[in-house]
């Protein structure tokens, strides 16, 4: 029998962690709780997790000093983030300081089982997460993370903010089914009415600038109904 | 008449002035002075001048200095109201992830019919405020982030809007019409954020049909007045009393009409904040038990 994977589950609310630990063992995971930012790193290092999840705003040390120590100190254990002030700005720093997702509260505890169990099929075990590195690569495709900038068989992309928000969000979520709420959460961090095109001509933005076919794609490919899925494979490169 | 006292001194100064500047020209006054009546009468007229000057400018100051105290004053009020609603938001997330995931793991028990209608009223009525809590950050957000402006092409994005509309079950038995001009040439597109401005109109369409009785007709318009692109939404709805005109744009705000009909009073304030970063300006008339028109007015560059 394959071994469960355990899930370190850090928030002070306890209300929270009381109620988010018994659906998460039900989906087939195995939990530990800890209560602030101290208390996580030390159970981080007692435990042993395949997966952190992390509230931002802590008491003694938060959400974010945490994941620092832990990547500081070569610890590259997936973590999903909740986050809570919830801006752009925050999300987007959520994911460059190494976090592998984050979701932003209050969530669907449902959805929640969801970004574990795709982070855990997208982890290398001792390996940095895609989302911790400078630059990523796909075929004629790089991204640099820290300037925001993308190119194309080395010519630069002009893209809208938003685009490239997306772009980076694909890029370090590849293979993974993302639906157009998701996408519209990753550029908008809100709700957003359903049923419209905005995540879609974003996409098709990103298409033309790829020179993406969407009927035989090398990066972007739909997934009828649902969403979208980053098809090509990243790899990770220094920044030079 | 209150604002002119201020400026009655002055305006007597010169009065006075000039009078006296007459009186010398013409030698009215004692001989001593008529040799120097040239001189002296322009020397008192511009003295009497600088010294109005001085006056006027005095007092516009103040008056300026005064309107800038207020504005500051209304501003701060608006920060405050801000940090208020970002306060409320704060202490409305932690509870509500914590009540979904109990209600989650409720839902997994063994249940009586009637508990599970209690299970579900609740999760219902928790979903409500979840999503109280992402309008107020959507209001919080679109405060700080800057705008990302594009050529937006109008008359498509009203056509989206509208097509979204009417599939919504509620658009059933309502009349619903868009117009756009087609001549001499079609709407021009604006420089602006075309998810922003579709999630203003989209509001607007949502409210009138919410508003709107079944039979009741809802009219979407598009055209150009001078230098602005105007957008209206009109319906025959059950309209908003005088009284409550006023605040209908306020946070939360919710007219005594719509009790009983679903929503959190944070609609128009989105609409308002989102036409208000596009430089534009929103405006409502309404005639109770007739029908509502809300008026987008969006600059042309």
């Amino acid at each position: 029998m394959e071994k469960k994977p355990k899930i370190l589950l850090v928030d002070d609310e306890s209300a929270i962690t009381a109620n988010l630990a018994p659906i998460l063992e039900r989906a087939g995971l195995v939990v530990a709780v800890a209560d602030d930012g101290e208390a996580a790193l030390q159970k981080a290092a007692e435990f042993g997790p395949d997966l952190v999840i992390l509230d931002i705003l802590m008491p003694k040390m938060d959400g974010r000093e945490v994941l620092r120590r832990l990547r500081h100190d070569g610890n590259w254990t997936p973590v999903i983030l909740l986050t809570q002030v919830g801006d752009s700005v925050e999300r987007a720093m959520a994911l460059e300081e190494g976090a592998d997702d984050y979701l932003n509260k209050p969530f669907d505890p449902h959805e929640l089982v969801a970004r574990i169990r795709a982070v855990l099929r997208r982890a290398r075990p001792g390996q940095p997460p895609l989302s911790t590195a400078a630059r990523l690569v796909c075929k004629d495709l790089a991204f640099d993370r820290r300037s925001k900038r993308a190119w194309l068989a080395g010519e630069e992309l002009t893209l809208t903010p938003k685009a490239l928000v997306l772009l980076e969000y694909m890029m370090t979520h590849p293979d993974e089914l993302l639906t157009r709420e998701r996408l519209l959460d990753v550029v908008w961090g809100w709700d957003y009415p359903v049923g419209t095109r905005a995540t879609d001509t974003r996409v098709a933005e990103l298409r033309r600038a790829l020179k993406d076919d969407a009927i035989n794609p090398s990066y972007i490919e739909t997934v009828p109904g649902q969403g979208y899925r980053f098809v090509g494979e990243v790899r990770t490169q220094d920044a030079a | 008449m209150r604002i002119y006292r201020p400026y009655l001194f002055p305006a007597l100064l010169i009065l006075l002035g000039m009078i006296l500047s007459i009186l010398l020209w013409i030698g009215a006054l004692p001989d001593l002075l008529i040799s120097l009546r040239i001189d002296l009468g322009n020397v008192i007229f511009i003295l009497d001048l600088i010294l109005a000057a001085c006056w006027l400018a005095l007092v516009y100051t103040r008056s300026r200095s005064r309107q800038q105290a207020v504005a500051r004053v209304i501003s701060q009020a608006a920060d405050e109201k801000r940090r208020f609603l970002r306060r409320l938001d704060h202490e409305l997330k932690n509870p509500l992830t914590a009540i979904r995931a109990g209600l989650a793991n409720l839902a997994e028990t063994h249940l009586e019919d009637l508990q599970r209608q209690a299970l579900a009223s609740v999760e219902a009525q928790t979903l409500r405020l979840s999503r109280l809590s992402s309008d107020l950050r959507k209001l919080a957000e679109l405060e700080t982030r800057p705008l990302e402006r594009t050529a937006v092409n109008v008359s498509e994005m009203l056509q989206e809007a509208f097509t979204l509309a009417q599939d919504q079950p509620n658009a059933a038995h309502r009349s619903l019409k868009l117009t756009t001009p087609q001549a001499p040439w079609p709407l021009p597109s604006i420089q602006g954020d075309r998810d922003l401005l579709f999630l203003a109109v989209h509001n607007l369409l949502d409210n009138a049909i919410k508003f709107t009785p079944p039979g009741g007709t809802i009219e979407m318009r598009g055209f150009e007045d001078g230098s602005a692109l105007v957008i209206e939404v009109a319906d025959t709805g059950q309209g908003i009393a005088e009284d409550e005109l006023a605040h209908v744009g306020e946070e939360l705000y919710r007219g005594r009409g719509a009790r009983g009909i679903p929503g959190n009073g944070l609609g128009l304030s989105l609409v308002q904040a989102i036409i208000n970063l596009h430089g534009g300006k929103v405006s409502i008339r309404s005639r109770e038990g007739k029908g509502t028109v809300v008026t987008l007015k969006l600059p042309v560059n």
